[in-house]
């Protein structure tokens, strides 16, 4: 009974302790490849480019130094290409490659945003983002529903994002989570922080007169003071109790099929 | 040819020659003039607002009024600059390029211009309605429909209307360009050879034709939500404010889906002729001819195909899935090579050149090195990972002005390039060369800081304190940017006095045609017929053109001068563009070369001023307000009166003599213009049968059968209506058979019969919605109306905009009825046929239409 106790509140607030690769750092590091890599290249070909322009600027000079090699255009000619075009398939070649393989690299990490991480270790708290104009709803399992965001540190949060008027769009800047708020669908996004503070939540789709305003508190707690503060969240007891007690049940069957590979039972 | 020879056209000092002309010359001036006139509208609101945003807050211009800056800024650049300038080239330039001494339908180039100058009147009447639109120029649904715009919303209907006009312009100039240039080319001269900013034109105005018919159809539908009360784009119908049960869940991502299907294709219609100019300027200014040329074109053309399957692009965080993701992050990618391929021609092709720095071709450098970064910066928008973070931020902002304004940037540089042509003098280089110098900084100092400023969130006056740096500098660049204008106009305007005289050809090294022939060029273009044949520009003068138009008999059947006429538009009617229908042909005159090509009609300006009227009626119309009430209705006459002023004016527009004309030589011009019109009608069906599907697959296809749709829909008169149509077709081939066995009696016959049936076809569908807007049953106790739910929207909007083009056929097969009692036709069925193509597809339409609406 006691373990089953301890299970029960581990299923309720699954911690990672900093595990989980944040989607902060999945952008941080991709992000500056692409500035590194991309700064060079636009170096490179923009000097590449200038270095043309000005190799071989007219002097002004009576003689073409160059009317051995190749023939200029004449007044009336039925347009044609001129020569030289085996450097420019080798050029426009690398510059695929650059950009294709880096585009390839970031799509193993594209799945990993899209799935998140392996639920076993990570049983995501799940809070509902209805956008209206011009803030936020926040809906807890237990139905509280807050106009700023609490979650816990080093927790995965899953949100689950509407909108219950025009088109908004929910986006933590620091934590690197963003997802339209869509009204008459849901919108998916998750993400975790890994330190304590208080972030800034924004509307990033014009919304109308508030729209530059539609900013919010996100205050990530250290978990013991989540539990504290969770526990007295507004809202009937049967209400608190209800939903612990669903979360409760998928959330082990979801453990126990995820530890089924480990304890040698067959794949999920 | 002289100059005091314009065929009734009054002098260039004159002012009523410049409300008359048809001459793509003068109306490519026009564009040019009226396009720098929207940017200097479009850029004073920029200014604007970067002087809001020196410092966090929105205490200059308040929140409105920033939102109204912000998103007419876009508006008007994207739609009422950019393009059009580039077609003011485009109209001056692509017939000389290619060997043409006018468009295709002159009379029909300049209803573009006039309905392009009052959509954009329209377009500035809308600030003085209380407020103008205020969501974006992106337009995001449901904040465009009425229910999220404060006050009565009558500047954001005028607004959606502009648009509509603009597009109704844009859709003719497609169908008019793509007739002339496949119709219209100098002998000798494959589509392939034409010079690379023709072909660029060429590649726009394709992708135009489709891309603007799914914004016509998403304008069509917004404006009826906005003034018929239709509910495509409201999620919650009765007002109720709801998460997720909603009545139209599909609702804001039908307009995602119809806006980005046309907004994707719309960054390279802006795009590609600032690509024509730059390949010109390259050509010209380094004495090198384009390397690489053929890839280039296979690049611009695999492109132009590519762009229809992108737009996904824009909606990843919409909650579309991974295969589709994956799917357009691959093609996304895709469309970025070719352009790799294009700047590396643009770049080999400076090699073993003779490099001139004038001021066309530091424009077209300095836009070749703002598209790189900008391109650089859009490969990390393709990395998705990347693109959810940079999505609604200035990254996207700094990215695409980046590529838009180094586009705007060549197209400056084609002003330069081309105004001695234009003007016949020289503008003063150094000014030119102190422009340049200043609007580069002005441009790097306003878009640059932008990238680091990236983490501001889009269209927001609020911005963290450490952000203020670069929003200052950017600011301040923005004036350096706008202050560089001052200098282009000064030196433009003066050379026109100062400047000195040039020949034909200023540019060492130029070689398309406009520059073989005087500057400014003559009415008629060219001294005699241009021919590439020999592989060289030459005009074949009468004696030649006689000769072999009198040899070869298939030159001579090409020589047939049909006229311009009767190519009817509405411009201002209730659908914008369903009108546009060609039918008269005036007896066609033999003589190829003798005979006098008309140069001047009034209907054009007549017709698109009246539209005018028409539309600003229809922005407050649904306040009741007797004031707009009337406007409407004179307007809707003098519409119709002057589109009927134009069918009856007598116009001459011969066709050459001798021209290339793969691969449409057995199609006729008006038959060209009338497919290639059909096709981008084809996509406005498309568009609105798929918005009608979308939303239906987002509410539950089956379950839109119990809640939305009363019993009393049933199949009957839908059913009646099929057999009338098809019928109704018959007999329009019976009229074409009579007429080509010269039966009077027959032809009038059956175009009466196709009358008839034809406004049976109405009838019975007059009594069939007259008896569901009156039905009154426990589930609809106040009738099935426009309003009552999406399912009804739907079908009254889709059915209804097909009964608009039965109305409009109806109206010319009774102007035909007419003609053919009088004795038209007789031995020359072409005007039949014509029509009977419209009228083929609108009863093609309506297959389509009885099962998807009475059926399933």
């Amino acid at each position: 009974m006691a373990g089953n106790m301890l299970a029960l509140t581990v299923a309720v607030f699954p911690l990672h302790g900093g595990d989980v690769r944040a989607p902060s750092a999945v952008f941080d590091q991709i992000f500056e490849v692409f500035l590194l890599l991309g700064t060079a290249v636009g170096v490179v070909v923009v000097a590449y480019t200038m270095y043309h322009a000005l190799k071989y600027r007219d002097d002004g000079g009576e003689s073409d130094p160059y009317a051995d090699k190749v023939e200029r255009p004449q007044m009336g000619e039925k347009p044609t290409g001129g020569s030289g075009g085996r450097k420019v398939f080798y050029s426009f070649s690398i510059s695929a490659v650059i950009v294709v393989s880096l585009i390839a690299w970031t799509y193993s990490q594209l799945l990993y945003i899209e799935q998140g991480p392996d639920p076993a270790q990570t049983d995501a708290l799940e809070i509902d983002v209805e956008g209206y104009r011009f803030g936020w709803d926040f809906i807890y399992p237990n139905g509280h529903t807050t106009n700023t965001l609490y979650v816990p540190q080093d927790r995965v949060v899953r949100l689950q994002v509407t909108s219950t008027d025009v088109f908004h769009n929910f986006g933590i800047p620091e934590l690197r989570v963003k997802t339209d708020a869509v009204p008459g669908q849901y919108t998916s996004a998750w993400f975790t922080a890994n330190e304590t503070g208080t972030y800034t939540a924004k509307c990033y789709e014009l919304c109308g007169s508030g729209h530059s305003l539609m900013t919010t508190e996100v205050t990530v707690m250290p978990q013991d003071e989540y539990e504290d503060w969770y526990a007295q969240t507004e809202g009937t007891n049967e209400t608190v109790e209800g939903s612990n007690e669903t979360a409760t049940a998928t959330e082990t069957d979801q453990r126990i099929a995820a530890d089924a590979p480990a304890l040698g039972g067959a794949p999920a | 040819m002289s100059q005091d020879h314009e065929h009734g056209l009054p002098p260039k000092s004159s002012v009523s020659r410049w409300f008359l002309t048809t001459n793509h010359k003068d109306i490519g001036v026009l564009y040019l003039i009226t396009a720098l006139f929207f940017l200097l509208f479009g850029g004073v609101l920029a200014l604007l607002f970067r002087l809001e945003l020196i410092s966090s807050g929105a205490d200059l211009l308040g929140s409105m009024g920033y939102n109204q800056a912000v998103s007419t800024h876009g508006l008007l650049m994207v739609f009422w600059f950019i393009s059009p300038f580039a077609f003011g080239f485009a109209n001056y330039v692509v017939p000389l390029q290619i060997g043409a001494d006018d468009l295709a339908f002159p009379r029909l180039n300049a209803l573009s211009y006039w309905l392009y100058l009052f959509s954009g009147i329209l377009m500035g009447v809308s600030f003085f309605q209380g407020t103008t639109f205020a969501g974006g120029w992106t337009m995001y649904a449901p904040l465009n429909t009425p229910a999220y715009i404060p006050g009565e919303g009558l500047g954001a209907t005028s607004v959606v209307l502009a648009l509509i006009m603009f597009t109704a312009a844009v859709t003719l100039g497609s169908v008019n360009f793509l007739t002339t240039m496949y119709r219209m080319r100098a002998e000798g001269l494959r589509m392939r050879d034409i010079p690379i900013f023709s072909l660029s034109i060429n590649l726009t105005v394709w992708m135009m034709l489709f891309a603007f018919a799914a914004l016509l159809a998403a304008l069509m539908i917004l404006a009826s939500d906005h003034i018929l009360g239709t509910t495509y784009f409201q999620y919650s119908i009765d007002g109720t404010t709801m998460a997720t049960d909603a009545d139209n869940p599909g609702a804001s991502l039908l307009w995602a889906h119809l806006f980005w299907f046309f907004g994707h294709p719309e960054v390279y219609i802006v795009f590609f002729p600032a690509l024509g100019v730059m390949a010109e300027c390259f050509q010209t200014f380094t004495g090198r001819r384009l390397v690489g040329r053929k890839w280039f074109i296979i690049s611009m053309v695999l492109v132009a195909l590519q762009s229809f399957v992108v737009w996904m692009h824009h909606m990843f965080l919409t909650g579309i899935n991974l295969p589709i993701k994956t799917i357009f992050m691959a093609t996304t990618i895709g469309i970025s090579l070719p352009f790799d391929l294009m700047v590396f021609s643009l770049i080999y092709t400076m090699a073993k050149g003779r490099v001139r720095f004038t001021t066309p071709f530091l424009f077209s450098l300095g836009a070749l090195i703002l598209f790189i970064i900008g391109g650089i910066t859009g490969v990390f928008l393709g990395a998705i990972v990347l693109d959810y973070q940079f999505r609604g931020t200035y990254w996207v902002v700094a990215h695409f002005h980046y590529v838009m304004v180094s586009g705007a940037t060549a197209l400056f540089g084609g002003l330069y390039y081309w105004y001695p042509k234009i003007t016949g003098k020289m503008y003063n280089e150094r000014l030119g060369k102190i422009h340049f110098g200043v609007y580069f900084l002005g441009f790097n100092l306003l878009y640059f800081p932008m990238f680091i400023a990236w983490e501001t969130p889009r269209r927001v006056f609020v911005y963290p304190e450490g952000l203020q740096i670069w929003h200052s500098m950017a600011t301040v660049g923005g004036f350096i940017l706008g202050a560089s204008f001052l200098i282009m106009f000064y030196n433009l305007f003066v050379s026109l006095w100062r400047g000195e005289d040039v020949g034909p050809n200023p540019w060492e090294y130029a070689t398309s045609a406009e520059w073989a022939v005087s500057s400014p060029p003559p009415l008629e273009n060219f001294p005699g017929i241009p021919s590439y044949a020999t592989g060289k520009l030459e005009f074949l003068d009468d004696e030649t053109v006689a000769e072999r138009t009198e040899s070869t008999p298939g030159a001579a059947a090409h020589g047939h001068a049909a006229t311009d006429g009767g190519t009817a538009t509405d411009g201002g009617a209730v659908t914008a563009r369903a009108a546009v229908t060609a039918t008269e042909m005036e007896p066609a005159h033999e003589v190829g070369g003798e005979e006098h090509a008309s140069h001047a009609s009034f209907w054009p300006f007549l017709i698109s001023l009246a539209g005018f009227i028409t539309f600003l009626g229809l922005s407050g119309v649904r306040t009741g307000s007797v004031f707009y009430l009337s406007l409407a209705a004179v307007g809707g006459l003098g519409t119709f009166g002057s589109l009927l002023g134009m069918t009856r004016e007598l116009f001459h527009a011969p066709e050459m003599a001798i021209a290339e004309r793969w691969p449409f030589e057995r199609v006729e011009k008006m038959k060209l213009g009338m497919w290639t019109f059909l096709a981008s009608d084809i996509v406005l069906f498309g568009a609105f049968i798929g918005s009608y599907a979308f939303v239906r697959v987002a509410y539950g296809w089956t379950a839109w059968h119990h809640d939305l749709i009363p019993a009393e829909h049933v199949t009957m008169p839908g059913l009646i209506n099929t057999y009338l149509l098809l019928t109704s077709s018959f007999l329009v081939v019976i009229a074409m058979v009579a007429a080509e066995r010269e039966s009077k009696r027959g032809t009038v016959a059956a175009l009466v019969g196709t009358f008839a049936l034809g406004v049976g076809f109405l009838i019975n569908k007059g009594l069939e919605w007259q008896h569901l807007f009156h039905i009154s049953t426990e589930s609809f106790p106040n009738g099935w109306t426009l309003s009552t739910n999406i399912a009804s929207s739907t079908f009254y909007l889709t059915t209804g905009l097909h009964g608009a083009h039965v109305t409009i056929g109806l109206i010319i097969c009774a102007y035909m009825t007419v003609r053919a009692w009088n004795g038209a036709y007789q031995g020359d069925d072409r005007a039949i046929e014509y029509f009977g193509l419209y009228w083929h597809f609108v009863d093609i339409v309506w297959l389509f239409l009885f099962p998807l609406f009475y059926i399933l």
